[in-house]
């Protein structure tokens, strides 16, 4: 899906107007109230959860202990392996996992995970996607066709292949710029990963924005005053795309927790010791028919999170736009 | 025409490089097993070349994929040629059936959307649109996969679902429709929601313009003035969307649903080879992958001019 | 040794409540039935169908219905099926020159299959050794004990000097470069069973000019990812109790069977059997629905954890004992769905008395934090390496969570795809320090596991199978001393001690579970016999009507 623009000069009144349509879709008050809600469930309230209602960690394991339940004492792990199901308990509400760890709380801590490595690779992308679509879409000329090329190789790379590469390549000693040394086992793999991987999808429509604006008479103007190129991608231009930049940075974010789950189900994503959403399906697929929930309930979790984005990109998108000038391609 | 072979070129160096620089997975080893003699692992380092220097064995490893074409996987030392052909029409099938489904009801949701947009109907079509974009691909399949035929098999509505597998259209193709009907719904499912949306914006655009506005005016029906003029215009952003995405489900999404359903294609080849880190059948799926890619851009880019005279003032 | 395929596709199909699959599988009118083609099924293709670069249980089971070698395993099931055994040889050999020399006598009346046709003669046997050299066997390392290996291997000779084979009085004579008991079991291998000369220097698997049997069926056809076929093979009469002439007709195999796939069609009826385990997730339904057709077989199989005694922390005994008293082996075996048995052995219990559980480190947290206090490790920075081979990640999970609450700082759990990760543990370069591991016997023979694993004198920096750097001065002799001994109560007994003082003095292992083998396999099949090194003898197998 890519998001394309005719060129529409917003104007700094644009935004207020923007809110107030934004205010009067309850889709999008419905989604934006269910973003908050994760947020604080897994932020806040998840250390909350556990020092109050069990008393265990996402991490902590328990393959050799019991619960008690209706006077009954049930082994979290049974003799074969198979875990405790969900159950109407404090403990293990969502049931355990093979090692006789917290479902429940993993998905909220997991949660924290996902949704960081979702925002932050999405401002990364965007980051890099502003560079280079500024950059590309003003200059034009060789420096356009060089950024342009570089793009069209990153996006022609099958998305998934290109993204198991890199991620195996850079797991597997981490990786050494300079001083800055990155850890095998940390997030900034997944993060940079995915961001560079689609930094091609948000340049594209960016560059165009920029390309046509270039030619409006503001920008002119402010040439034929001596600003400076950067100047003018700075003052004049960025303020013009920020309604595009802003619903990619939605989209992206959406598209972002989706892409980390699959590549924790390919087992490049997420170390293992962190849980993430995406990480305790590739973990719980094994054992779908004896344990389900443990596949299932994060799956949920990343459905309703995505769905909100989505339906608030899209909401935001009709309001900063209601007549359809930016149109989704 | 150029920009393709350059850009092949610079794919295929990549994936080499990449793969190179991995330390571990070293496929001398690989090939010796598991009680190496020193002599055997040298041995097999000069017959298959790796100890020779990079650019060599590229130039090598290039020679038999596109001259001798009997390019060897380190996995399990089969040819990798025909394993992709054999894997060519299976995800073709997975992925034409996939599109037929996306596209109609697509077009189907986004028109129903447009006409009634901002009732109800428009809000509960949207919200499903968009759920389906959200679901995780990989996911929906498994669940979907666990609950027909394990879970809910025994009731008649499911028990006809198989549980994974492919079976060729020649050797029956009733068969070969059942057993490709679960992954076409896993695919189709996530790809509607775009389509609906972009026809919806795409119609709505259409039947606010000023020509529509004067049919209308005129007293031609609304049905007529559907059809005649605005579907046709709506459906050239569908057409150049589609491209891109035939293009991005068939290099990309694949890789992650073939696996699950067990259909062999060559998303599972692709899949498999990476996990494998077995560099052979690696290169040749991404050329392969990214060659379609191209090309469907290309299409695409052709398409989209061909169709919409306005882009041609550029 | 084994190369394993688990891919497991979760999704099961529960037959409908009617009919199919009534548990009961001692059916048939009493005893032993002959005819029917046995429906099995294989997820991926087997290695190689070829005797001298095979080196994976699903290609020796085949090859050992079709092929055979002057000795064999005996086609007994537990401890039994250690023993080596005559086939082609008419006689176990005769050893002379202090354990130096084995001089066999060739059967007669052993014949190829078409389209050689011709009798087996000694000189097939010396060809079939010397080609290993020439095709990049996995199995070379087992016969350069042979005079002259050496130089063959290094193009210096135009044959192995020690291997005299006289075609006319149908004898073939080994001579050692030193004694070494086990020779007989590396005799009993595939590497060593007899091939036509002649046979090309390559992978001859799909070729049926080559792929010639010796044994009661022979491969009619294999094409690569859809089918094998065996059939009997025509030019086969029993010449030795020892093996056998088989009850079934033929055994059709589909491969790309998956396991889930495999339960499901064996339930419908539509599967006799399948050449892997069940799927940990149906195990325990299964055994409830289907008690009899369900078994578990003890594999030559030690689980461990292996600790690099050359990285810290694991340079320090304290901290290699440490974990062995910190995890508790019970909750491992839970892991693996409670197919094993709990153990703190090198080598398995089908070995007979080379096998015996020293009970050294109960399950003790309280005693392994003090270790590692004393040992001054606490918080020294740990990477666990896995194979992406359920269920080992989940067991090194449970690792890091143990080695976290004894006071080590565990950094990451580094899962790799399992076709990669054995030969990363196997290079100096990226050793890591401490790994999740299991070894299956190439020979059911205490050596196997010992020499191979534990002799500090064989580590190499590529292909290093002393995966703990094990390199203790006084276990390397003892280990080279009892080599040369011939096979037997007296060799078990020093295997068993070996085993036992290298988890005292050494501990660079922390083994917890010996794997069984669990199979479902459909009513209708009998005459399951399964051994370590080849797992269910077809030859044995019979279909009840």
């Amino acid at each position: 899906m890519t998001v394309e623009a005719v060129a529409v000069p917003g104007g700094r009144g644009g935004f207020g107007l923007a809110w107030r349509r934004l205010r009067r879709n309850p889709a999008a008050i419905i989604s934006a109230a269910i973003l908050i809600a994760i947020l604080l469930i897994c932020f806040p309230l998840a250390p909350l959860f556990v020092d109050l209602a069990c008393h265990h960690g996402p991490n902590d394991q328990n393959i050799q202990g019991y619960i008690h339940q209706g006077g009954h004492r049930i082994p979290v792990v049974g003799l074969d392996g198979t875990p405790v199901g969900p159950g109407l308990r404090s403990c293990y509400m969502l049931g355990a996992d093979a090692n006789g760890r917290d479902l429940a709380v993993r998905i909220l801590y997991g949660g924290r995970i996902s949704l960081f490595v979702g925002i932050t690779s999405a401002l990364l992308c965007v980051f890099l996607a502003l560079i280079l679509g500024l950059v590309g879409g003003y200059r034009g000329g060789f420096v356009d066709s060089v950024i342009g090329r570089l793009l069209d190789l990153i996006w022609s790379f099958p998305v998934y292949l290109l993204a198991v590469a890199l991620a195996t390549t850079l797991a597997v000693g981490g990786l050494s710029v300079g001083p800055l040394h990155v850890s095998s086992s940390s997030l900034a793999i997944p993060i940079v990963v995915i961001a560079v991987v689609f930094v091609p999808y948000v340049a594209r429509p960016i560059r165009g924005q920029v390309l046509a604006l270039r030619r409006m008479e503001f920008v002119e103007a402010a040439v034929a005053t001596g600003a400076g190129p950067v100047r003018i991608m700075l003052r004049e231009l960025l303020p013009n795309i920020a309604s595009i930049t802003l619903v990619m940075l939605t989209l992206i974010v959406a598209n972002n927790i989706l892409v980390e789950a699959a590549l924790s189900f390919l087992g490049v994503g997420v170390p293992v010791l962190t849980p993430s959403w995406g990480n305790i399906i590739e973990q719980g697929y094994s054992s779908i028919v004896t344990a389900p929930a443990l596949t299932v309930a994060p799956g949920i979790a990343i459905m309703v999170t995505v769905v909100a984005l989505n339906v608030l990109g899209d909401a935001l998108r009709d309001a900063l736009d209601p007549h359809a000038r930016i149109r989704i391609r | 025409m150029v920009g393709l072979v350059i850009v092949l070129f610079a794919i295929s160096v990549l994936v080499f490089v990449i793969f190179n620089v991995i330390p571990g997975g070293d496929p001398a080893l690989r090939l010796a097993g598991r009680h190496p003699t020193q002599e055997n692992i040298r041995q097999i380092r000069k017959d298959w070349g790796f100890d020779r220097p990079l650019y060599v064995q590229y130039g090598d490893m290039m020679e038999r994929l596109f001259i001798k074409r009997d390019l060897i996987s380190y996995q399990d030392q089969t040819p990798v040629l025909p394993t992709i052909e054999r894997g060519i029409p299976r995800t073709l099938a997975l992925a034409v059936g996939a599109a037929v489904i996306w596209l109609v009801t697509g077009v189907l949701i986004g028109v129903l959307s447009a006409i009634h947009q901002g009732r109800f109907l428009d809000r509960i079509l949207t919200v499903l649109a968009l759920a389906g974009v959200s679901i995780p691909i990989f996911w929906l399949g498994a669940v979907l996969l666990y609950l027909l035929t394990f879970r809910y098999h025994s009731w008649a509505v499911f028990s006809w679902v198989p549980p994974g597998g492919y079976v060729p259209f020649a050797t029956s193709p009733v068969d070969w429709a059942e057993h490709l009907i679960l992954p076409w719904i896993v695919l189709a499912v996530v790809s509607i929601g775009f389509y609906a949306r972009v026809v919806r914006a795409s119609m709505l655009e259409v039947m606010n313009a000023d020509y529509v506005r004067t049919a209308r005016a005129k007293g031609l029906s609304a049905r007529r003035v559907l059809t005649r003029h605005t579907l046709r215009t709506c459906l050239i952003p569908v057409v150049t969307l589609f491209g891109l995405d035939f293009g991005a489900a068939v290099g990309g999404t694949v890789i992650l649903i073939e696996p699950i359903f067990g259909i062999e294609g060559v998303g599972q080849y692709a899949q498999e080879s990476v996990a494998h880190l077995d560099l052979p059948p690696l290169m040749a799926l991404t050329l392969y992958g990214a060659f379609f890619v191209v090309i469907a851009n290309t299409i695409v880019d052709v398409a989209y001019v061909w169709l919409d005279p306005r882009t041609r003032i550029e | 040794m084994v190369k394993r395929a688990l891919w497991v596709l979760a999704v099961a199909l529960l037959a409908a409540g009617c009919g199919s699959g009534s548990g009961s599988s001692s059916g048939g009118s009493g005893g032993v039935q002959n005819g029917g083609t046995l429906r099995a099924g294989i997820p991926d293709d087997p290695d190689h169908l070829d005797t001298g670069i095979s080196y994976a249980v699903e290609g020796w089971e085949l090859l050992e219905a079709t092929n055979n070698g002057l000795l064999t395993f005996k086609k007994a099931s537990g401890p039994a099926g250690s023993e080596v055994v005559p086939d082609i040889a008419t006689a176990m050999p005769a050893v002379t020159d202090g354990g130096l020399t084995y001089t066999f006598h060739v059967h007669p009346g052993v014949r190829f299959s078409p389209p050689v046709n011709r009798a087996v003669k000694p000189s097939d046997f010396q060809y079939a050794i010397e080609r290993l050299f020439h095709v990049g066997s996995p199995g070379v390392g087992f016969y350069t004990i042979i005079q002259g290996a050496n130089a063959y291997a290094a193009h210096r000779a135009a044959h192995i000097s020690g291997i005299v084979a006289n075609d006319k009085a149908m004898t073939i004579a080994f001579h050692l470069t030193h004694p070494d008991g086990a020779f007989l079991d590396i005799m009993a291998m595939p590497f060593a069973f007899a091939v036509p000369a002649g046979m090309p220097y390559k992978d001859i698997s799909t070729d049926p000019q080559w792929r010639v049997a010796t044994g009661p069926y022979m491969v009619k056809t294999y094409v690569p990812k859809q089918e094998i076929v065996l059939v009997r093979n025509p030019n086969f009469t029993q010449w030795s109790p020892n093996s056998p002439n088989g009850h079934l007709n033929g055994v059709n195999i589909q491969i790309g069977v998956t396991p889930e796939q495999a339960v499901n069609e064996t339930i419908d009826g539509q599967l006799d059997w399948y050449m892997e385990a069940v799927p940990a997730d149906r195990l325990s339904e299964l055994r409830a629905r289907y008690p009899s057709q369900v078994h578990m077989y003890p594999r030559n199989n030690d689980t461990y954890f292996s600790m690099n005694e050359r990285l810290a922390p694991f340079n320090k005994l304290a901290v290699r004992q440490a974990v062995n008293y910190a995890i508790d082996r019970n909750a491992l075996v839970k892991l693996f769905g409670g197919q094993g048995t709990p153990t703190e052995t090198v080598i398995p219990p089908s070995f007979g008395s080379a096998y015996h559980e020293p009970n050294l480190y109960p399950h003790d947290v309280a005693k392994a934090k003090q270790l590692i206090q004393q040992a001054g490790a606490v918080g020294a920075p740990v990477q666990i390496w896995t194979t992406n081979a359920d269920p080992a990640p989940k067991a090194a999970q449970y690792l890091a969570s143990v080695l976290g609450s004894i006071g080590l700082k565990v950094t990451g759990v580094r899962t790799i795809d399992d076709s990669v990760y054995w030969d990363t543990l196997l290079s100096e370069k990226t050793d890591p320090q401490i790994a999740f591991n299991h070894f299956d016997q190439d020979y059911p023979e205490g050596e196997d596991f010992i020499d191979t694993l534990l002799n500090g004198e064989h580590i190499v920096n590529v292909g290093n199978n002393d995966v703990s750097n094990t390199d203790d001065p006084a276990l390397n002799a003892m280990i080279d001393r009892t080599k040369r001994m011939p096979l037997g109560a007296a060799r078990n007994a020093m295997w068993a001690k070996i085993d036992n003082q290298f988890m005292q003095r050494d501990a660079g292992w922390a083994p917890f579970m010996h794997l069984d083998e669990p199979k479902f396999v459909s009513a209708s099949l009998h005459g399951l016999v399964f051994t370590g090194s080849y797992f269910e003898l077809m030859p044995e197998m019979w279909l009840a009507k």
